[in-house]
């Protein structure tokens, strides 16, 4: 029941004679995809983000497709009376999880990004951080098919931020699609199917990502599979190089927030690969944020 | 739906926001309700009262949400649902309150019509008395719901309007909730105790029509 999102001729404006905020967007956000969205400070991102996720209705033309969604907005309020595994248990039910799996779901993701100490402190309580980190947190309790991020990961720790970074890998790689604004270009970088930028309200849409055009760090993963044996399909979507260097032995280079998504599709796969090393590249040149 | 109801309400009872409107509706009845008094008078006075509670009690549990929380919620369930379960959370909380104060009002009343002529079971006035609780609480939520996001944004003009809506249901003629009201006062004179069937059928259908408008401007108005 995996469905795509797909604006068609969409425009947004606030207000019967505002001025239009977006115009003419036509964007499909298909399964198993990640899409970066791009644009200066008021530009429209917001907006666009929030078509997708169908907060917003639009002033024109359509949208279609209405896929399990989460959403993490730009500053998440800390003015709620819970306490984050109180507040995170209510998400996971709202995302139609049964009340216990959604009360360990949610114990699950805050020991993740590292809160679980937090989890029976008020929210009101909890420094900007750790807010966000519930703010991500109730996006990925409910394992939704589409993951809608308005710049997540301002305030997060390095930790956190590698961690999501992990999570939205581990989503596109089971088939849910990633929406997200970044101000960091080096933010998943060499991962995005595709790359939106929002000027004077028009969308302009450019695809790739793989390949020569990968920025951020590496990892080479060197594996050993039965003779004869082929790599699992899906493992060429994932890595950016993958050369054979005998004894039936594979040398693969992978963005190194993919690295789990590529270890798990190998020893995974039937009959399942052995893994040799995990190395970071050598030309990867310090530049981890 | 449940999973948003039971969110709605833990936040409504959590925040604490009830209080206000509840300590008001509880002066009300202490000011206007005696025990000894003819029970359909003070009944029509019990469920008239709740009204602009009923109305305040939606304000709080549409707006009390912060609009990022909100708009975390809406992406999984659609902000119509959203905005609907809100809605839902006020008038349960509004019935919940009107049915006891009516048990407690009918309790503690005299039995009788005025001038203690004719007998009025306490049974009987209940069986009146709820359901013209019920539709000044649908009527109410109705109000609330038209008088605050998403149909009108600024405080300054919501509040003021929530309270002269609240006013005019409860006076003008035709208003299920007028109607409700004097059908007790009248049946406290007279001695005979009407079931306001109509009014709470026409409170019902008002509301479901104020909540439709409400969570169907949910996804189009600005945050």
């Amino acid at each position: 029941m995996r469905q795509e999102v797909r604006l068609t001729a969409v425009g947004r404006r606030y207000g019967l004679r505002g001025p239009w905020v977006l115009r003419g967007v036509d964007l499909g956000v298909g399964p198993g995809t990640l899409v970066r969205v791009d644009g200066a400070n008021g530009s429209g991102k917001s907006t666009l983000l929030r078509l997708l996720a169908r907060l917003d209705a639009p002033s024109e033309g359509r949208i279609s497709g209405r896929p399990r969604t989460a959403y993490v907005p730009e500053r998440f309020p800390a003015a709620l009376p819970f306490t984050p595994l109180g507040y995170l248990a209510h998400l996971g039910a709202v995302h139609g999880l049964p009340r216990e799996a959604a009360a360990r779901a949610a114990k699950t993701w805050l020991e993740r990004f590292g809160a679980e100490a937090y989890g029976r402190t008020p929210m009101a309580r909890l420094s900007k951080g750790s807010s966000q980190k519930v703010a991500v947190a109730q996006a990925l309790v409910g394992d939704p098919e589409l993951l809608v991020l308005d710049e997540a990961w301002t305030g997060l720790d390095a930790p956190a931020r590698a961690e999501l970074e992990r999570a939205v890998a581990e989503r596109t790689a089971a088939g849910g699609a990633v929406v997200f604004v970044d101000h960091d270009p080096r933010r998943l970088a060499g991962m995005p199917d595709a790359t939106c930028t929002v000027t004077g309200g028009r969308l302009e849409r450019r695809t790739g990502g793989h390949g020569a055009a990968v920025a951020g760090p590496l990892t080479v993963v060197t594996v050993q599979g039965a003779t004869g044996s082929q790599l699992p399909s899906h493992v060429s979507e994932v890595v950016v190089s993958g050369a054979e260097i005998g004894g039936g032995r594979h040398r693969l280079v992978v963005p190194a927030s993919r690295s789990d998504v590529l270890l798990r599709a190998l020893l995974t796969a039937a009959p399942p690969w052995h893994v040799v090393g995990v190395v970071p590249a050598a030309d990867d040149s310090g530049n981890r944020s | 739906m449940t999973a948003l109801l039971r969110y709605q309400s833990d936040l409504l009872l959590r925040s604490q926001r009830w209080l206000p409107p509840v300590i008001l509706y509880a002066v009300f009845l202490c000011v206007g309700v005696r025990s000894g008094e003819p029970v359909l008078d003070s009944l029509g006075y019990t469920a008239a009262a709740l009204l602009p509670v009923a109305a305040w009690l939606t304000r709080i549990c549409v707006t009390g949400e912060p609009a990022a929380a909100r708009a975390c919620v809406a992406a999984a369930r659609g902000p119509a649902r959203a905005q609907l379960a809100g809605l839902l959370t006020a008038l349960f909380a509004a019935a919940l309150l009107g049915t006891a104060a009516t048990v407690v009002v009918a309790l503690i009343s005299d039995p009788a019509s005025n001038g203690h002529r004719v007998h009025v079971a306490p049974w009987r006035a209940t069986a009146s008395g709820l359901p013209a609780a019920l539709a000044c609480a649908l009527l109410g939520a109705a109000v609330g719901a038209l008088t605050c996001r998403p149909v009108l944004r600024s405080t300054g003009r919501a509040v003021p309007a929530m309270l002269l809506g609240a006013l005019l249901a409860l006076v003008v003629a035709g208003s299920p909730a007028q109607a409700a009201v004097s059908g007790l006062v009248t049946g406290s004179r007279t001695g005979r105790a009407p079931v306001p069937v109509l009014p709470l059928v026409a409170a019902a259908l008002v509301a479901a029509a104020a909540f439709a408008v409400s969570a169907r401007l949910a996804s189009r108005r600005a945050p």
